[in-house]
């Protein structure tokens, strides 16, 4: 029985880790209101909402778009470049949205990289009133779809990726035109995939920062950062979170509830490839064109944007301290990484063993902190230590304890775990719940003992998890930016932070070096787990 | 001009080079017959359903529905506007509409058919009564196969294509549903084109049956004639239901073999005297009798219900399968002597 009692401990420690940033959120919003608030309720709440709303929109349009129409034709038909395209499209996860946000203002701006190019085709000219500029509210709609319907893309291809049959073929068959069966059959049977995309898209949509910053958009994360940052007003901005989390939530139920019975995919009889259907000549090359297209919007151009700046403007490359940066990122990568694989691995193993309900339950609650917008869990991270480390100062006259989880590597990497620990545990789970019940059973038998099993059977099972799981964390950490903003150290920068704090500063240039860095080591990352997010292996 | 219903004429079917049929010749007279198609699996029958379906194209050859192109090199008539309906081996069901509402996919089709074929109906020759408001996730891979066939069915097709119907219904419902469906599609004179590896399904559904080997069509006849006159040795290998034997000719009436003796009856291929062949033996050409002096030592034995399938040895080594009515008062244990009857005669005698 005591056995039972310690996993209980340790998933309910977990639990409770993890769940404390919304309980603040949720705390501060019931207690009194400050003055702030009143103020934003009467003029600029409203706006930020509005605001927050519209991009929304905008985004959700565009990547349904380019998600859907590049999932479905690399999905059903064979055209030149095909094998390519369906690869290269899942790059785009390499650039964020704020990165993209500083290409396109680089290339687009007064005497930036399109007035160049021109300059230099056409001589000198007064190009700068001809050349579009996309900024404000549609700069931010364009970077976010451009770096964000990857979601959509991933998760429609999926649907499409397991049906056992070509659903254009069934359809055809039964005499439906290429239309019809497009908007019939193949839009509609991939409606649960679309919308979990679109959430996701969503979700890091109203949870962007680092473009409507840039972009100087008032939106409810600006306002959160704001009201901490120049009113040092936490209070004002968990009330602020709150209301965000309101809108993530709807995003959920509108997702759960569209879900309904339909499922993600059937595949009753195991996988095999789905036959492809020819496009002519004319029509493949067309589809190749507008598909590469994308490729190159969300990829090409904006890294391109960066190799150039960079080359341009070598000097930076003195400026910045790059080693460090590596260094930092390198030092956030492993502690991290470690730290979510042992515990979540830890409840995981608990939960097999002990086959406790609660148990199962709590890890439910345990990993709501992904849908957590990361400004409001940073935000809330430094309400709740402000408040431990005043309660036990106030008691116990002990003065250091805000230090140790504000402004630390500790706080960061304890940040990061309760953002990122669904990430970790489900990947794990996932895996282990592929370790057959009877497996165990067999080894028993077979005279192994528990903990034999574990290292002989379950380990090794596990180990290409733990390959995933590190480097989709990476990915996820190197990308993140206002969290580590607010939580990091003096002094210590990421290259997200040292791109954004350049990008504030209109140094645009500068920013290219540490962005570009960014991207390279994403695009690595990506690489080794693209088999993985291809459905390939 | 007399044309054919539908004709195959020197088609290549072509999926993979390992994965095709070269040179397919396959006429059907009138509509209404039901032809099947055997082979092993791989051979390229299901390309060749979706190339008549028309989701493949064919390089060589053509194929006429209703004496008209349909397919060939230069023709291509789109699937969507074929009328010719494929159920497809694996789940092709729509993940998002209910069973029902897959079925009704077909049922605006061809509303100007002859024949009248309610959902109803269907759903309760289908055995599909319990199943119309689940989704295709909820319900058994067997369920979806006939979910799919009587979403075919309901289209009210030209021709209809069916690859493998029962390869995931269970034995005990795989015969009601077998007979079912001859019923429906004899009724309604519907032209079928089945796909299966099952010969005995094959035997008792198909008019006419094609069997696939080595890329090659093998041969295409009735049950009956492809049963009692296989025309190659690769035919009687690919059905296993009976073993060749040395054999010496003496004349066109009478052969003789170094165990059984002499055995008389028709030679269907004629060889000259003397000639040394390989008689067929199906286990329906020895007959059994305890009085005989001609015993041959049992290895095995098979009950199949209605009879018994002895397997017996010559000295030769040679394994004969010989079937026993299931009423024969007694058994013969492995290892006892096994008698057959004297003179032997078998109506045909087939040779190689």
């Amino acid at each position: 029985m005591k056995k039972i009692n310690y996993w209980f401990l340790s998933s309910l420690i977990i639990s409770l880790v993890i769940i404390f940033p919304i309980l603040t959120v949720f705390i501060s919003f019931f207690s009194q209101t400050s003055s702030y608030l009143e103020l934003l309720s009467n003029t600029f709440l409203s706006l930020y909402i509005t605001h927050s709303l519209i991009i929304l929109l905008g985004v959700l349009s565009l990547t349904f778009i380019f998600g859907v129409f590049s999932a479905y034709f690399v999905s059903f038909y064979d055209f030149p470049g095909v094998n390519f395209l369906k690869w290269s499209l899942i790059l785009s996860f390499a650039v964020p949205p704020y990165i993209y946000a500083y290409s396109l203002t680089a290339f687009f701006e007064n005497y930036g990289t399109l007035f160049t190019i021109l300059s230099f085709i056409f001589g000198e000219g007064e190009y700068n009133k001809y050349i579009p500029k996309f900024d404000g509210i549609v700069g931010c709609i364009l970077s976010m779809s451009f770096s964000l319907f990857g979601y959509v893309y991933v998760l429609t291809r999926a649907t499409f990726f397991y049906q056992s049959n070509n659903l254009i073929e069934v359809s055809k068959n039964l005499g439906l035109s290429v239309q019809e069966s497009f908007f019939k059959v193949i839009l509609p049977s991939a409606r649960p995939a679309i919308v979990a995309g679109l959430a996701l898209v969503a979700m890091e949509c109203l949870a962007d920062f680092g473009t409507v910053s840039f972009f100087s958009v008032q939106t409810l994360t600006t306002a959160i950062y704001n009201s901490w940052l120049a009113f040092d007003d936490l209070h004002t901005a968990n009330q602020l979170s709150f209301i965000l989390l309101l809108i993530i939530l709807a995003v959920f139920f509108i997702e759960n509830y569209s879900r309904g019975a339909a499922r993600y995919h059937l595949n009753s009889q195991g996988f095999r490839k789905i036959p492809k259907i020819k496009l002519n000549y004319k029509l493949g090359l067309i589809i190749c064109f507008l598909c590469f297209a994308l490729f190159f919007l969300s990829f090409i151009f904006p890294t391109a944007q960066m190799i150039y700046w960079t080359i341009k403007f070598p000097k930076y490359f003195y400026d910045i301290d790059i080693l460090s940066l590596n260094f930092n990122t390198l030092l956030l990568v492993i502690i991290s990484s470690m730290f979510l694989i042992f515990f979540a691995l830890l409840t995981n193993i608990g939960n097999r063993i002990s086959k406790n309900k609660i148990l199962d339950y709590m890890s439910f609650f345990s990993i709501s902190g992904y849908a957590l917008p990361g400004i409001i869990l940073g935000v809330a991270f430094i309400t709740f230590f402000a408040w431990i480390g005043d309660t036990l100062n106030y008691l116990f006259g002990l003065t250091n304890i805000k230090g140790i989880f504000i402004g630390s590597i500790f706080g960061l990497v304890l940040a990061y775990f309760i953002r990122f620990y669904s990430l970790a545990f489900n990947g794990i789970k996932s895996n282990y719940i592929k370790i057959n019940q009877s497996i165990d059973e067999t080894s028993l038998l077979l005279g192994f003992s528990k903990t034999k099993i574990f290292t002989k059977i379950h380990m090794p099972y596990l180990r290409n998890s733990f390959f995933l799981i590190t480097i989709l964390i990476s990915l996820e950490i190197i990308k993140e930016l206002p969290m580590t903003l607010i939580l990091r150290p003096f002094n210590f920068e990421t290259f997200a932070t040292q791109a954004y704090i350049y990008a504030s500063q209109d140094l645009l240039e500068a920013a290219s070096l540490p962005s570009l860095f960014l991207i390279f080591w994403s695009v690595v990352m990506i690489f080794f787990t693209s088999k993985y997010i291809l459905l390939e292996k | 001009m007399y044309s054919p219903f539908f004709e195959i004429k020197n088609s290549t079917f072509f999926a993979s080079d390992r994965n095709k049929v070269i040179n397919f010749n396959l006429k059907i007279d009138r509509p209404g017959e039901i032809i099947c198609l055997l082979g092993p699996s791989g051979v390229g029958k299901t390309t060749i359903l979706r190339s008549i379906a028309g989701l493949q194209k064919i390089e060589k050859g053509e194929i006429s529905l209703k004496g008209k192109i349909i397919s060939s090199k230069n023709i291509h008539v789109e699937p969507e506007l074929r009328n010719i309906a494929l159920s497809f081996q694996d789940n092709s069901l729509f993940p998002h509409y209910n069973v029902i509402d897959n079925i009704n996919f077909g049922s605006n089709r061809n509303s100007s058919s002859k024949f009248k074929l309610s959902t109803k109906e269907l759903i309760d020759i289908l055995h599909l009564n319990k199943l119309e408001k689940k989704f295709p996730h909820q319900i058994s891979a067997g369920e979806a196969q006939r979910v799919s066939l009587a979403r075919s069915l309901i289209s009210k097709p030209n021709l209809l294509l069916i690859d493998e119907p029962f390869s995931n219904i269970d034995q005990s419902l795989k015969g009601e549903l077998q007979s079912n469906i001859k019923k429906l599609l004899k009724k309604f004179e519907i032209t079928t084109i089945m796909v299966t590896h099952d010969s005995y399904e094959a035997f008792y559904m198909g008019d006419k049956c094609g069997i696939i080997l080595d890329q090659k069509l093998e041969q295409y006849n009735t049950p009956y004639n492809i049963y009692h006159y296989p025309n190659s040795i690769k035919i009687i290998k690919f059905l296993n239901r009976g073993v060749l034997v040395n054999a010496k000719v003496i004349d066109d009436e009478t052969l003789e073999n170094k165990d059984l003796g002499k055995i008389k009856g028709v030679l269907i291929n004629k060889f000259s005297k003397g000639s040394n062949v390989q008689l067929l033996l199906q286990p329906d050409d020895l007959k059994h009798d305890d009085k005989s002096d001609l015993k041959l030592e049992v290895i095995d034995r098979k009950f199949r219900g209605t009879e018994f399938i002895y397997l017996v040895k010559t000295k030769n080594n040679d394994l004969i399968p010989i079937s026993v009515d299931s009423h024969h008062g007694h058994y013969h244990e492995i290892k006892e002597k096994f008698g057959i009857k004297k003179p032997i005669y078998i109506d045909h005698l087939v040779c190689f």
